[in-house]
């Protein structure tokens, strides 16, 4: 008789303990989500109607394909500068080079992504500071300085504020390879590029993915860059939807530009939950 | 957006619960400019002629955005069949005044106030084609102008026929802001498309009419001829800041952000503006009173205060650089010479009355946007 009061008691109070976790998830990311679902296929008569979707790609195709070239390539960039960072801090031979590196480089990651539109909105301008540094060290004219407020702006911010999270993942992830395995292969002559992508990436391909794939999710989302270096066409799709809201107050387009994002963010998310499942069976 | 709904529910209910004195609720949409001038400059003077009553003003964020986001706390508000309202005075724009009026949303006052009768422009009674009479007084006017820098440009185009050849003649000299990063930009484009498609006084006056699409597309598709020559600024302040680092010649700039800014030492004294024919749109922020206000009493006599000569004349012009929401002829005597002219020195008010159009009806506004998304940007 025990036994099955016992087992019914325990699941009420693992009900009970996870039901505001639950509740969290459903009312704040659930909800909203199936919200703006229903707004993005609903007519002005509440019937169901494709036509916001239509609208959205009639208008905002250009958008899409830009955000997700951005995204794509920022992407990329910020692998190889997180590789080249953190492989320099595990197997950088300059004890002091790599002090200051490691100390230097996680600066970004605490600076809020409106902050570096900001700063890159005045270091990248045509007159803005890195021109009057290239102008001043003489490597360019006056003349050829151009500005780099336009899809080059956002990849720079975008890449300059996340490769240091990812490295700060990968860098964990390399300090835990085998030491065994690098001086193995130093012992036998390998250079350390060639220690760096045959014995060291290889282990932490999985790290890597996963924050890269962060990364690509947290940039498409990302409004503030955009719309402080380049809110003009082509554009991110983050401005058109706060366009559409601010200025013509049209929540359908707006959800049916969310779904599409959403859509964008689903890449990302095939890759992640097939590392995650393949780490799974691993095991 | 959502942050700073809540920073605003936050303040509201914070204000509620402040016990023994009375709180009256200034929602104002706008820069922080706006949310300053309330708190740094109207609240101690309505607080000392008012003891035990607090002034909080809150901010909902720049542009159209902002006074969307007034008008969904009021509707939710008035949806919950809620019988008082928790902001007391709002700064809301045209277009959502409209709206606002149209929804019940509003309490006629401009009658029941002194101040009322000093309001002499049209847009006291008329927001975008709609009647919005009795419900709004203007807070103050600002005017979309070109600003320029004399020391690139020794004969600035006088209207958009010369501007389109000046720009053939020096490519990548003029910048504006688009559609999406400002109103500057916005004002511009509409300002465009009343000079090239002739159609300028119907779009300010109506009635709507629209089979008027193609002669729209047909002058937006000049602009995209245009856009090639011009350089495209990341929002109101990316034009002022291209200007004031000599990277642009020419650009349309709100006329109270240049001077603040070059009240500030943010802007070089040289740089100077000109008002160009047919005109460019230009509007006003509106004081309204939510239709179930808590302390609907007070915040009349806050608007009292608000619109009186020595305020507008003080606070409006003389610190914040805008034209007068009330007749200028109530302001001028209460302001120094210099202050008058300083306002006055390079746009005449002859040229204002003249050049200082309207926007466009809210149906055509639509059409002319969302035209240069389709027109322009593919």
């Amino acid at each position: 008789m025990t036994a099955p009061m016992g087992i019914f008691r325990g699941r009420g109070v693992a009900l009970a303990l996870i039901a505001p976790a639950l509740a969290v998830v459903g009312l704040f990311f659930v909800a909203p989500l199936v919200m703006s679902g229903v707004v993005a296929f609903r007519g002005k008569g509440g019937e169901f109607t494709l036509e916001h979707f239509r609208k959205s790609f009639d208008y905002y195709t250009t958008d899409l394909l830009f955000t997700l070239a951005i995204v794509l390539l920022s992407t990329l960039l910020i692998g190889l500068v997180a590789i080249a960072i953190a492989g320099y801090l595990t197997l950088g031979g300059h004890p002091r080079t790599v002090a200051v590196l490691r100390w230097l480089y996680r600066w970004p990651l605490f600076i809020p992504f409106v902050v570096a539109g900001q700063l890159m909105r005045t270091f990248l301008a045509k007159n803005g500071m890195l021109n009057h540094v290239l102008i001043g060290s003489g490597l360019i004219e006056p003349l050829s300085a151009q500005s780099l407020l336009d899809w080059r702006g956002i990849v720079v911010a975008f890449v300059w504020k996340q490769a240091p999270f990812v490295t700060l993942l990968l860098a964990g992830a390399m300090a835990a390879v085998e030491s065994q395995h690098i001086e193995a292969a130093r012992n036998l002559g390998a250079r350390r590029l060639r220690v760096l992508v045959d014995i060291v990436l290889p282990q932490v391909r999985g790290t890597l993915l996963v924050g890269l794939v962060l990364s690509f999710v947290t940039m498409l989302s990302v409004l503030s860059v955009p719309l402080m270096i380049n809110p003009n066409s082509p554009t991110m799709v983050t401005v058109d939807v706060a366009y559409r809201i601010s200025t013509h107050g049209d929540y359908p387009v707006a959800n049916a530009l969310c779904l599409l994002s959403l859509a964008l963010a689903a890449i990302g998310a095939v890759f992640y939950l097939r590392h995650a499942a393949a780490q799974v069976e691993g095991k | 957006m959502k942050t700073r709904m809540f920073i605003l529910a936050a303040a509201l209910a914070f204000a509620g619960a402040t016990a023994g004195q009375t709180t009256l609720n200034v929602v104002t949409a706008g820069d922080q400019n706006m949310v300053d001038y309330v708190n740094n400059y109207l609240a101690p003077k309505f607080e000392a002629m008012n003891p035990g009553v607090k002034v909080r003003a809150v901010g909902t964020g720049p542009g159209d955005g902002g006074s969307q986001k007034i008008y969904e706390k009021l509707s939710a508000q008035q949806k919950a069949g809620s019988n008082e309202w928790d902001v007391d005075v709002a700064v809301i724009h045209q277009l959502a005044s409209a709206t606002m009026v149209k929804e019940k949303l509003l309490m006629p006052y401009r009658n029941d106030v002194s101040v009322g009768k000093l309001v002499s422009r049209d847009t006291a009674k008329n927001a975008l084609g709609a009647d919005v009479d009795g419900y709004v007084m203007p807070m103050f006017h600002s005017q979309i102008v070109f600003a320029y820098n004399p020391d690139l440009v020794k004969a600035p185009p006088k209207s958009f026929v010369e501007l389109n050849d000046w720009v053939k003649k020096n490519p990548k000299q003029f910048g504006y802001n688009g559609v999406k990063g400002g109103m500057s930009g916005v004002g511009f484009v509409t300002g465009w498309v009343s000079a090239y498609s002739g159609m300028g006084d119907k779009l300010e006056k109506g009635p709507y009419d629209a089979s008027a699409a193609p002669a729209i597309d047909k002058a937006l598709s000049g602009l995209k001829e245009f856009n090639q020559y011009v350089v495209m600024t990341p929002g109101n302040a990316g034009t002022l800041d291209m200007l004031n680092r000599g990277e642009i010649a020419m650009g349309p700039v709100w006329v109270d952000m240049f001077y603040t800014w070059q009240a500030d030492g943010r802007m070089s004294p040289k740089i100077k503006l000109v008002l160009p024919s047919p005109g460019l749109p230009g509007q006003p922020m509106y004081y309204v009173i939510p239709a179930k206000a808590a302390h609907a009493q007070l915040a009349k006599k806050f608007i009292e205060l608000a619109e009186s000569p020595e305020v507008q004349a003080d606070g409006i012009i003389k610190q914040f650089n805008w034209y007068p929401g009330i007749d200028p002829q109530y302001v001028q005597p209460k302001l120094d010479q210099a202050a008058w002219n300083k306002l006055f020195t390079d746009i005449s008010p002859a040229d204002l009355s003249k050049y200082g159009r309207p926007f466009p009806l809210s149906p055509y506004f639509k059409d002319i946007v969302e035209g240069y998304e389709r027109v322009v940007l593919k």
